[in-house]
């Protein structure tokens, strides 16, 4: 049976991070402390999710001076349903459980 | 300030660099190269700086093909040395070697009591390692533990407030909770910072030992006897070699290094400017703070100062303020009709329990022999200064004074260990809470007039017993001096002193004397029947300094002070 794409316990826990806050820009270094996920996981991770099209990218000029400016990120539409759908199937899930 | 990066953090960014350099026309490589300069915390740098240079390897794999022989052997010789710089590196953490800390915050979870689920989000707490000396990058280091307070109504505005507690040795971080339900500035973050020897936060200076000092100093403040003093002095003499036997050099203390460490936490939060409210000897390491790094400050209240040297004897400040509550007492019409001589009572009170102490009953939970602790004339005067602090207590304070006044010497009157018992109980458990190592440590670099013999002057009954139970006879034996604390004398930083009018620590004319020593940047406020600590235990004084932190350069509303209702006196008992 092939295997169903984006559907790996780190994407989903990258996707999840991004629903919380669906229309807000995240830095790499916060999405890695809310998930857990080191830079070695996170970034390539970003970088497929984004040559799906399932988020967007930007430079944003950095708060303070003599800071370098930092690469963000956020869901597209596309992203955010497909983030959406994953956290329902995750409530279903964990309701089966229960009931088991 | 040392502000170059260490070892750990140049071989991070040698490692992102390396990364980024791998995939020059990858942006998400750049991207965490970036990433890696809004990382603060060393460690936390280094693996982000490790996974950068595993991804990018893995992704330069994918264009194997693409590879030359020549490429490939370049990338080989790089790989080599990086790793060859981190066994290095490794090896010399492993030889015993500190590397000098550089700011930055490790967030940790919460441990705190009283949190409620409200309060829980909107706290972070975690460590920000310090410099033992600074003069001395090499030395070691001390973790300080540190609490940010999220401002409940989101986003909060830029400029958060930190709070410096008095003591010094006092706790802070314990009390986050009850710091969460009473902010400063309701708008604004608020930061709390164990000072380094306080609560949470190292060294642990003579952790073994803090029974015994607090004993030590109870029973000296009970009977300032010679023995008692002997024993106090042995006591604290005992955890100074305790300390330096653990490696601790006691002149890593003092106001001057207290004031750095909170620099030092504020360029590990990447704050730029703060607004800071300092309170008791928390005014003291405000003032430093402002002096030694005006420019990160932007604006400062110092509530209930703990005065510069030369310092008052403490008594005659005691003195000055009960004798303005006794005045108030006989202003009054309900406490001069129940009390109508309330000074002279007081005066009556000392001189019998000088000829005859009580013995009065204490809940057990103080532990004391038979539950019962011996009432002499210093221990009373301690208890009715410690009264003084707290305007909830006012109220009581002349039936409190008379029971003692009217306490049979033999009995153990039942009105008397109700009235008093749960007071000392209450005192004791306050004092319990202090570092007294800490206190020692600190004003022993600060306050050079301890090195003296007390003065003797003529002063009423008991009234010596609260100068002796300062560190006179402890510090010349302690450490040397340190450098002074510092007052911001003509500085721009506004700032506003709170004073309150029955304050045992300051006067509110030396309040006041300070403000001028500051300048015209300085505004001073008198709150009437306030002791110390005057937000805590005034609405209006709650009030008047969240408008100053918001709005400095706004006049003043102090119409409040106009309004104060006169104290509930309760009346005799019957």
């Amino acid at each position: 049976m092939p295997r169903k794409p984006n559907n790996s316990r780190q994407t989903k826990a990258l996707l999840a991070a991004f629903l919380e806050q669906a229309r807000v820009w995240r830095h790499g270094y916060d999405l890695s402390k809310e998930t857990g996920l080191k830079s070695g996981t996170l970034y390539p991770l970003l970088m497929r999710l984004s040559e799906q099209g399932l988020l967007e990218s930007r430079w944003q000029e950095p708060e303070r001076s003599g800071l370098p400016p930092r690469h963000v990120y956020r869901l597209t539409a596309t992203g955010l349903a497909l983030a959406r759908e994953q956290e329902l199937e995750a409530v279903a899930a964990e309701r089966a459980g229960a009931l088991a | 300030m040392n502000a170059a990066p260490g070892r750990c953090r140049r071989l991070a960014i040698a490692l992102a660099r390396h990364a980024a350099w791998m995939l020059p026309s990858a942006p998400w490589a750049q991207a965490m190269r970036h990433e890696l300069d809004y990382i603060a915390n060393d460690s936390a740098a280094l693996r982000w700086a490790f996974g950068c240079m595993l991804a990018s390897y893995k992704a330069r794999l994918t264009q194997w093909p693409r590879f030359s022989p020549r490429h490939a052997w370049r990338h080989v010789a790089t790989s080599g040395a990086l790793m060859l710089l981190i066994g290095l590196a490794l090896q010399e953490r492993a030889g015993g070697q500190t590397e000098p800390p550089r700011p930055g915050f490790d967030e940790t979870t919460c441990d705190l009591p009283g949190v409620s689920p409200e309060i829980r989000p909107r706290l972070r707490c975690g460590t920000v390692s310090v410099p033992r000396n600074y003069d001395k990058p090499d030395a070691g280091h001390f973790k300080l533990a540190v609490v940010v307070i999220k401002s409940e109504q989101q986003p909060s505005w830029p400029e958060p407030v930190v709070y410096i507690s008095g003591g010094p040795g006092s706790p802070l971080t314990v009390y986050a909770a009850h710091q969460a339900r009473t902010p400063y500035a309701p708008r604004r973050d608020l930061i709390l910072v164990d000072q380094r020897g306080t609560g949470k936060s190292e060294p642990g200076l003579c952790p073994d030992l803090a029974g015994k000092l607090l004993e030590a100093a109870l029973a000296f403040a009970a009977s300032a006897t010679e023995e008692a003093f002997a024993m106090r002095q042995a006591t604290y003499l005992a955890c100074r070699d305790q300390a330096i036997g653990r490696g601790l050099d006691l002149t890593d203390f003092g106001t001057q290094v207290t004031a750095e460490d909170l620099e030092w936490v504020r360029k590990a939060l990447q704050i730029e400017r703060w607004n800071i409210y300092g309170e008791s000897y928390g005014t003291t390491v405000a003032m430093t703070l402002v002096a030694l790094h005006p420019d990160t400050v932007r604006t400062v209240i110092l509530d209930s100062i703990y005065p510069p040297d030369p310092v008052p004897l403490w008594s005659t400040t005691v003195n000055d303020a009960r004798a303005a509550f006794f005045a108030n007492c006989a202003r009054d019409n309900v406490c001069s009709a129940s009390f109508p001589n309330l000074a002279e009572t007081y005066r009556e009170t000392l001189a019998r329990l000088d000829q005859q102490p009580l013995l009065v009953t204490v809940p057990p939970r103080m532990r004391q022999p038979d539950d019962r602790v011996m009432l002499t004339a210093s221990l009373f005067e301690a208890v009715v200064t410690n009264l003084l602090y707290y305007p909830t207590a006012y109220p009581d304070l002349p039936r409190v004074i008379q029971s003692v006044h009217d306490a049979e010497p033999q009995g153990l009157g039942q009105d008397l260990a109700q009235v008093l018992g749960p007071i000392l109980a209450a005192q004791l458990a306050a004092a319990a809470t202090q570092n007294r190592a800490t206190h020692a440590a600190v004003e022993c670099r600060d306050r050079p007039h301890y090195r003296q013999d007390l003065p003797r002057q003529d002063l009423p009954a008991g009234a010596q017993g609260l100068d002796r139970r300062q560190l006179y006879g402890v510090c010349a034996r302690w450490s040397d001096v340190g450098p002074p604390p510092l007052v911001p004398a003509g500085t721009r930083v506004p700032t506003l002193v709170l004073a309150g009018q029955f304050d045992p620590v300051a006067r509110p004319a030396l309040s006041r004397h300070v403000a001028d020593l500051i300048g015209g940047s300085a505004r001073f406020v008198e709150f009437p029947l306030v002791g110390h600590n005057v937000r805590q235990f005034s609405a209006c004084g709650a009030k008047i300094a969240a408008d100053f932190i918001d709005h400095p350069a706004q006049k003043l509303d102090t119409s409040c002070t106009d309004r104060t209702s006169p104290i509930p006196f309760l009346p005799k008992r019957r």
